[in-house]
Protein backbone atom coordinates (compact mmCIF):
# COMPACT_ATOMS: atom_id res chain seq x y z
CA UNK A 1 0.00 0.00 0.00
CA UNK A 2 1.37 3.49 -1.12
CA UNK A 3 -0.62 5.16 1.23
CA UNK A 4 -4.02 6.71 1.08
CA UNK A 5 -5.06 9.54 -0.85
CA UNK A 6 -7.44 12.11 0.60
CA UNK A 7 -10.17 10.83 -0.86
CA UNK A 8 -10.21 7.36 0.47
CA UNK A 9 -9.27 8.83 3.79
CA UNK A 10 -12.57 10.98 4.09
CA UNK A 11 -14.67 7.97 2.93
CA UNK A 12 -13.00 5.57 5.69
CA UNK A 13 -13.26 8.41 8.26
CA UNK A 14 -17.26 9.01 6.90
CA UNK A 15 -17.83 5.00 7.50
CA UNK A 16 -15.51 5.20 10.44
CA UNK A 17 -17.58 8.20 12.56
CA UNK A 18 -20.98 6.40 11.68
CA UNK A 19 -19.99 3.69 13.12
CA UNK A 20 -18.49 4.84 16.01
CA UNK A 21 -21.50 7.66 17.00
CA UNK A 22 -24.06 4.64 16.50
CA UNK A 23 -22.07 2.23 18.84
CA UNK A 24 -21.70 5.57 21.29
CA UNK A 25 -25.72 5.79 21.06
CA UNK A 26 -26.42 2.72 21.81
CA UNK A 27 -23.77 2.33 24.61
CA UNK A 28 -26.34 5.06 26.05
CA UNK A 29 -28.82 2.56 26.40
CA UNK A 30 -26.63 0.10 28.92
CA UNK A 31 -28.50 -0.65 31.92
CA UNK A 32 -31.92 1.08 31.10
CA UNK A 33 -32.93 -1.14 27.71
CA UNK A 34 -36.27 -2.15 28.45
CA UNK A 35 -35.49 -5.72 29.87
CA UNK A 36 -32.41 -7.45 30.88
CA UNK A 37 -32.12 -9.87 28.03
CA UNK A 38 -32.24 -7.30 26.08
CA UNK A 39 -29.89 -4.64 27.62
CA UNK A 40 -27.24 -7.68 27.16
CA UNK A 41 -28.30 -8.06 23.35
CA UNK A 42 -28.27 -3.99 22.44
CA UNK A 43 -24.72 -3.64 24.24
CA UNK A 44 -23.16 -6.37 22.58
CA UNK A 45 -24.25 -5.00 19.07
CA UNK A 46 -23.07 -1.30 20.44
CA UNK A 47 -19.98 -2.78 21.15
CA UNK A 48 -20.02 -4.65 17.58
CA UNK A 49 -20.51 -1.07 16.13
CA UNK A 50 -17.57 0.37 18.03
CA UNK A 51 -15.45 -2.68 16.55
CA UNK A 52 -16.22 -2.17 13.27
CA UNK A 53 -15.08 1.78 13.88
CA UNK A 54 -11.96 0.34 15.35
CA UNK A 55 -11.03 -1.39 12.51
CA UNK A 56 -11.66 1.42 10.18
CA UNK A 57 -9.81 4.16 12.40
CA UNK A 58 -6.72 1.53 12.30
CA UNK A 59 -6.88 1.68 8.76
CA UNK A 60 -7.04 5.61 8.44
CA UNK A 61 -4.46 5.75 10.83
CA UNK A 62 -1.67 3.80 9.74
CA UNK A 63 -2.55 5.16 5.93
CA UNK A 64 -3.62 1.81 4.14
CA UNK A 65 -1.69 -0.62 6.68
CA UNK A 66 -4.23 -1.15 9.72
CA UNK A 67 -1.88 -0.83 13.06
CA UNK A 68 -2.42 -1.96 15.92
CA UNK A 69 -2.17 1.05 18.30
CA UNK A 70 -4.78 2.37 20.73
CA UNK A 71 -3.50 5.91 21.09
CA UNK A 72 -3.22 6.28 17.36
CA UNK A 73 -6.51 4.97 16.73
CA UNK A 74 -7.95 7.60 19.67
CA UNK A 75 -6.47 10.51 18.15
CA UNK A 76 -8.96 9.72 15.17
CA UNK A 77 -12.03 8.86 17.33
CA UNK A 78 -12.15 11.41 19.61
CA UNK A 79 -11.23 14.71 17.39
CA UNK A 80 -12.09 17.77 19.55
CA UNK A 81 -13.07 19.91 16.74
CA UNK A 82 -16.63 18.97 15.80
CA UNK A 83 -15.89 20.59 11.66
CA UNK A 84 -13.31 17.25 11.69
CA UNK A 85 -15.78 14.77 11.96
CA UNK A 86 -17.57 13.42 8.60
CA UNK A 87 -20.17 11.38 10.19
CA UNK A 88 -23.89 11.41 9.33
CA UNK A 89 -26.95 12.96 11.27
CA UNK A 90 -28.87 10.29 12.12
CA UNK A 91 -25.81 8.69 14.31
CA UNK A 92 -25.62 12.15 16.12
CA UNK A 93 -29.19 12.90 17.03
CA UNK A 94 -30.03 11.90 20.28
CA UNK A 95 -32.51 9.35 21.54
CA UNK A 96 -34.15 9.23 24.54
CA UNK A 97 -36.95 7.01 23.63
CA UNK A 98 -36.55 3.47 23.23
CA UNK A 99 -38.98 2.87 20.06
CA UNK A 100 -36.72 6.08 19.13
CA UNK A 101 -33.30 3.78 19.35
CA UNK A 102 -34.95 0.83 18.16
CA UNK A 103 -35.71 2.43 14.90
CA UNK A 104 -32.70 4.32 14.28
CA UNK A 105 -30.82 0.80 14.94
CA UNK A 106 -33.41 -0.57 12.13
CA UNK A 107 -32.89 1.91 9.68
CA UNK A 108 -28.55 2.50 10.25
CA UNK A 109 -28.53 -1.51 10.07
CA UNK A 110 -30.34 -1.99 6.69
CA UNK A 111 -28.15 0.78 5.37
CA UNK A 112 -25.13 -0.90 7.07
CA UNK A 113 -25.31 -3.89 4.79
CA UNK A 114 -25.39 -2.34 1.53
CA UNK A 115 -22.20 0.51 2.65
CA UNK A 116 -20.51 -3.01 3.81
CA UNK A 117 -21.33 -4.98 0.63
CA UNK A 118 -19.92 -1.56 -1.52
CA UNK A 119 -16.91 -2.39 -0.33
CA UNK A 120 -16.66 -6.09 -0.02
CA UNK A 121 -14.61 -6.32 -3.30
CA UNK A 122 -12.28 -3.17 -2.19
CA UNK A 123 -8.94 -2.75 -3.77
CA UNK A 124 -8.10 -1.67 -0.20
CA UNK A 125 -7.61 -5.12 0.70
CA UNK A 126 -7.79 -4.48 4.91
CA UNK A 127 -10.92 -2.78 3.86
CA UNK A 128 -12.68 -5.82 2.02
CA UNK A 129 -11.15 -7.82 5.14
CA UNK A 130 -12.93 -5.97 7.60
CA UNK A 131 -16.30 -6.09 5.66
CA UNK A 132 -16.22 -9.88 5.80
CA UNK A 133 -15.97 -9.67 9.76
CA UNK A 134 -18.81 -6.92 9.94
CA UNK A 135 -21.18 -8.92 7.59
CA UNK A 136 -21.22 -12.16 10.15
CA UNK A 137 -21.94 -9.58 12.97
CA UNK A 138 -24.50 -7.60 10.71
CA UNK A 139 -26.83 -10.97 10.19
CA UNK A 140 -26.88 -10.86 13.94
CA UNK A 141 -28.00 -7.30 14.29
CA UNK A 142 -30.55 -7.22 11.45
CA UNK A 143 -32.40 -10.52 13.16
CA UNK A 144 -32.31 -8.65 15.81
CA UNK A 145 -33.93 -5.47 14.98
CA UNK A 146 -36.27 -7.58 12.64
CA UNK A 147 -37.29 -9.69 15.57
CA UNK A 148 -38.03 -7.13 17.68
CA UNK A 149 -40.14 -5.08 14.98
CA UNK A 150 -41.61 -8.29 13.97
CA UNK A 151 -43.41 -8.28 17.54
CA UNK A 152 -43.83 -4.56 18.28
CA UNK A 153 -44.96 -3.51 15.25
CA UNK A 154 -48.27 -5.97 14.91
CA UNK A 155 -49.24 -3.92 18.25
CA UNK A 156 -51.38 -1.00 17.72
CA UNK A 157 -49.48 1.25 21.09
CA UNK A 158 -46.07 0.32 19.69
CA UNK A 159 -46.51 0.76 15.99
CA UNK A 160 -47.79 4.44 16.56
CA UNK A 161 -44.25 5.15 18.63
CA UNK A 162 -42.36 3.14 15.90
CA UNK A 163 -44.14 5.21 13.02
CA UNK A 164 -43.70 8.45 15.21
CA UNK A 165 -39.98 7.77 15.28
CA UNK A 166 -39.90 6.60 11.57
CA UNK A 167 -41.12 9.86 10.34
CA UNK A 168 -38.75 11.65 12.65
CA UNK A 169 -35.56 9.82 11.89
CA UNK A 170 -36.05 9.10 8.07
CA UNK A 171 -34.70 12.52 6.68
CA UNK A 172 -31.59 12.41 8.88
CA UNK A 173 -31.30 8.53 7.65
CA UNK A 174 -31.51 9.13 4.14
CA UNK A 175 -28.21 11.57 4.92
CA UNK A 176 -26.30 8.56 5.57
CA UNK A 177 -26.42 8.14 1.43
CA UNK A 178 -24.94 11.55 1.31
CA UNK A 179 -21.57 11.09 0.24
CA UNK A 180 -18.07 12.56 1.15
CA UNK A 181 -16.44 15.08 -1.28
CA UNK A 182 -14.46 13.11 -3.63
CA UNK A 183 -16.37 9.57 -3.75
CA UNK A 184 -15.56 9.21 -7.31
CA UNK A 185 -12.28 9.13 -7.27
CA UNK A 186 -12.67 6.20 -4.22
CA UNK A 187 -15.01 4.37 -7.26
CA UNK A 188 -12.37 5.08 -9.54
CA UNK A 189 -9.62 3.05 -7.38
CA UNK A 190 -12.04 0.33 -6.67
CA UNK A 191 -11.82 1.48 -3.13
CA UNK A 192 -15.77 1.17 -3.66
CA UNK A 193 -17.65 -0.70 -6.17
CA UNK A 194 -20.31 2.24 -6.83
CA UNK A 195 -21.05 5.36 -5.80
CA UNK A 196 -23.20 4.76 -2.15
CA UNK A 197 -26.21 6.37 -2.99
CA UNK A 198 -26.84 4.17 -5.74
CA UNK A 199 -28.21 1.58 -3.32
CA UNK A 200 -30.86 4.57 -2.16
CA UNK A 201 -33.96 3.13 -3.74
CA UNK A 202 -33.00 -0.92 -3.01
CA UNK A 203 -32.90 0.59 1.19
CA UNK A 204 -36.09 2.83 0.53
CA UNK A 205 -37.76 -0.12 -0.76
CA UNK A 206 -35.89 -2.32 2.55
CA UNK A 207 -38.32 0.64 4.64
CA UNK A 208 -41.49 0.63 2.64
CA UNK A 209 -41.63 -3.32 3.28
CA UNK A 210 -40.80 -3.29 6.87
CA UNK A 211 -43.10 -0.29 8.02
CA UNK A 212 -45.62 -0.37 5.28
CA UNK A 213 -44.28 3.54 4.69
CA UNK A 214 -43.30 4.90 1.71
CA UNK A 215 -40.14 6.95 2.86
CA UNK A 216 -40.66 9.32 -0.75
CA UNK A 217 -43.18 10.81 1.04
CA UNK A 218 -40.64 12.70 3.65
CA UNK A 219 -38.87 15.14 2.76
CA UNK A 220 -34.59 14.49 3.28
CA UNK A 221 -32.72 17.03 4.55
CA UNK A 222 -30.34 18.56 2.22
CA UNK A 223 -26.89 17.17 1.08
CA UNK A 224 -24.40 19.05 3.25
CA UNK A 225 -21.51 16.79 1.94
CA UNK A 226 -21.31 15.54 6.04
CA UNK A 227 -19.82 19.07 6.90
CA UNK A 228 -22.93 19.77 9.11
CA UNK A 229 -23.30 18.74 12.54
CA UNK A 230 -26.46 18.04 14.05
CA UNK A 231 -27.40 20.37 17.57
CA UNK A 232 -27.02 16.99 19.32
CA UNK A 233 -23.82 16.49 18.08
CA UNK A 234 -22.00 18.87 20.55
CA UNK A 235 -23.40 17.70 24.04
CA UNK A 236 -22.56 14.15 22.85
CA UNK A 237 -18.76 14.77 21.66
CA UNK A 238 -18.48 16.52 25.42
CA UNK A 239 -19.71 13.23 26.60
CA UNK A 240 -17.52 11.33 25.02
CA UNK A 241 -14.61 13.34 25.69
CA UNK A 242 -15.33 13.83 29.36
CA UNK A 243 -12.12 11.42 30.31
CA UNK A 244 -9.55 11.92 27.79
CA UNK A 245 -10.30 15.79 29.11
CA UNK A 246 -9.42 15.10 32.17
CA UNK A 247 -5.57 14.51 30.88
CA UNK A 248 -5.26 14.14 27.40
CA UNK A 249 -1.56 13.36 27.85
CA UNK A 250 -2.55 10.20 29.99
CA UNK A 251 -1.25 6.66 28.93
CA UNK A 252 -4.15 4.11 29.34
CA UNK B 1 -43.43 -12.44 27.23
CA UNK B 2 -42.83 -16.09 27.68
CA UNK B 3 -39.84 -18.04 29.96
CA UNK B 4 -37.37 -20.51 28.00
CA UNK B 5 -34.56 -22.76 29.66
CA UNK B 6 -31.52 -22.84 27.75
CA UNK B 7 -29.37 -26.08 27.10
CA UNK B 8 -25.65 -25.46 25.48
CA UNK B 9 -23.01 -27.77 24.49
CA UNK B 10 -20.02 -27.53 22.46
CA UNK B 11 -19.11 -29.63 19.35
CA UNK B 12 -18.44 -33.41 20.09
CA UNK B 13 -17.77 -32.88 23.64
CA UNK B 14 -20.12 -33.57 26.75
CA UNK B 15 -23.94 -33.50 26.57
CA UNK B 16 -25.99 -30.75 26.42
CA UNK B 17 -26.65 -28.88 29.91
CA UNK B 18 -28.73 -26.00 31.22
CA UNK B 19 -27.38 -22.78 30.83
CA UNK B 20 -30.26 -20.70 32.28
CA UNK B 21 -33.63 -19.23 31.48
CA UNK B 22 -34.56 -16.34 29.57
CA UNK B 23 -37.82 -14.06 28.89
CA UNK B 24 -38.12 -13.38 25.39
CA UNK B 25 -41.51 -12.57 23.58
CA UNK B 26 -41.59 -15.40 20.86
CA UNK B 27 -39.46 -17.94 19.75
CA UNK B 28 -37.33 -15.77 17.08
CA UNK B 29 -36.46 -13.27 19.96
CA UNK B 30 -35.30 -15.94 22.26
CA UNK B 31 -32.74 -17.38 19.77
CA UNK B 32 -31.33 -13.97 19.17
CA UNK B 33 -31.07 -12.98 23.29
CA UNK B 34 -30.17 -16.57 24.22
CA UNK B 35 -27.17 -15.86 22.24
CA UNK B 36 -25.92 -12.79 23.98
CA UNK B 37 -27.50 -14.00 26.98
CA UNK B 38 -25.46 -17.87 27.33
CA UNK B 39 -23.42 -18.02 24.51
CA UNK B 40 -21.38 -14.93 24.08
CA UNK B 41 -17.90 -16.35 25.42
CA UNK B 42 -18.34 -19.45 23.17
CA UNK B 43 -20.07 -21.43 26.32
CA UNK B 44 -21.32 -23.24 23.06
CA UNK B 45 -22.04 -23.48 20.17
CA UNK B 46 -25.02 -26.05 19.98
CA UNK B 47 -28.00 -24.80 21.72
CA UNK B 48 -31.63 -26.02 22.55
CA UNK B 49 -34.50 -23.75 23.51
CA UNK B 50 -37.33 -24.80 25.54
CA UNK B 51 -40.47 -22.87 26.07
CA UNK B 52 -41.08 -23.59 29.89
CA UNK B 53 -45.09 -23.98 28.86
CA UNK B 54 -44.13 -27.61 26.97
CA UNK B 55 -41.04 -29.04 30.20
CA UNK B 56 -43.63 -31.88 31.73
CA UNK B 57 -43.00 -31.76 35.33
CA UNK B 58 -42.04 -35.03 37.55
CA UNK B 59 -44.51 -34.86 40.72
CA UNK B 60 -42.18 -34.92 43.67
CA UNK B 61 -43.83 -37.84 45.35
CA UNK B 62 -44.62 -39.28 42.56
CA UNK B 63 -40.34 -39.59 41.21
CA UNK B 64 -38.83 -39.77 45.09
CA UNK B 65 -40.82 -42.42 45.70
CA UNK B 66 -37.70 -46.02 46.45
CA UNK B 67 -35.99 -44.10 49.03
CA UNK B 68 -36.38 -47.47 51.57
CA UNK B 69 -35.56 -49.94 48.02
CA UNK B 70 -31.58 -50.36 49.38
CA UNK B 71 -31.59 -53.29 46.91
CA UNK B 72 -31.61 -50.86 44.66
CA UNK B 73 -28.45 -48.82 44.96
CA UNK B 74 -26.12 -52.22 45.38
CA UNK B 75 -22.31 -51.16 44.76
CA UNK B 76 -21.09 -54.28 44.62
CA UNK B 77 -19.31 -53.95 47.68
CA UNK B 78 -21.68 -56.77 49.51
CA UNK B 79 -20.94 -59.23 46.65
CA UNK B 80 -17.41 -58.41 46.51
CA UNK B 81 -17.27 -59.33 50.36
CA UNK B 82 -19.24 -62.67 49.78
CA UNK B 83 -17.05 -62.99 47.02
CA UNK B 84 -13.45 -62.95 49.04
CA UNK B 85 -15.00 -64.95 52.09
CA UNK B 86 -15.75 -68.16 50.03
CA UNK B 87 -12.04 -67.44 48.22
CA UNK B 88 -10.58 -67.06 51.31
CA UNK B 89 -12.48 -69.90 52.82
CA UNK B 90 -11.84 -72.63 50.66
CA UNK B 91 -8.08 -72.38 49.91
Amino acid sequence: MTGLGSSVREFLLAFADDEHLMGQQHTEWIGVAPFLEEDLAFSSIAQDELGHAAALYAIVAGDGDPVDNDLRIDELAFRPSPDDWRCAQLVEVASDDWAHALVRHWLYDSAEQLRWEQVAQSSLIPLAEAAARAEREERYHRRHADGLLDVLLPAADSAERLQAALADLLPLAIGIFDPVAGEAEVVATGVASAPFDTRLDEWKDRVRHRFDFDPDRIEPMAPTGRLVRHPDFGPLLVRMREVIDLDPAAVW
Amino acid sequence: MRRYEVFLKKDGRDEFRHAGSLDAPDDELALVLARESYARRAEGDRLWLVDRENVILGDLEFIASNSDKPHRHNDGKAIAEHRRNTREGGA
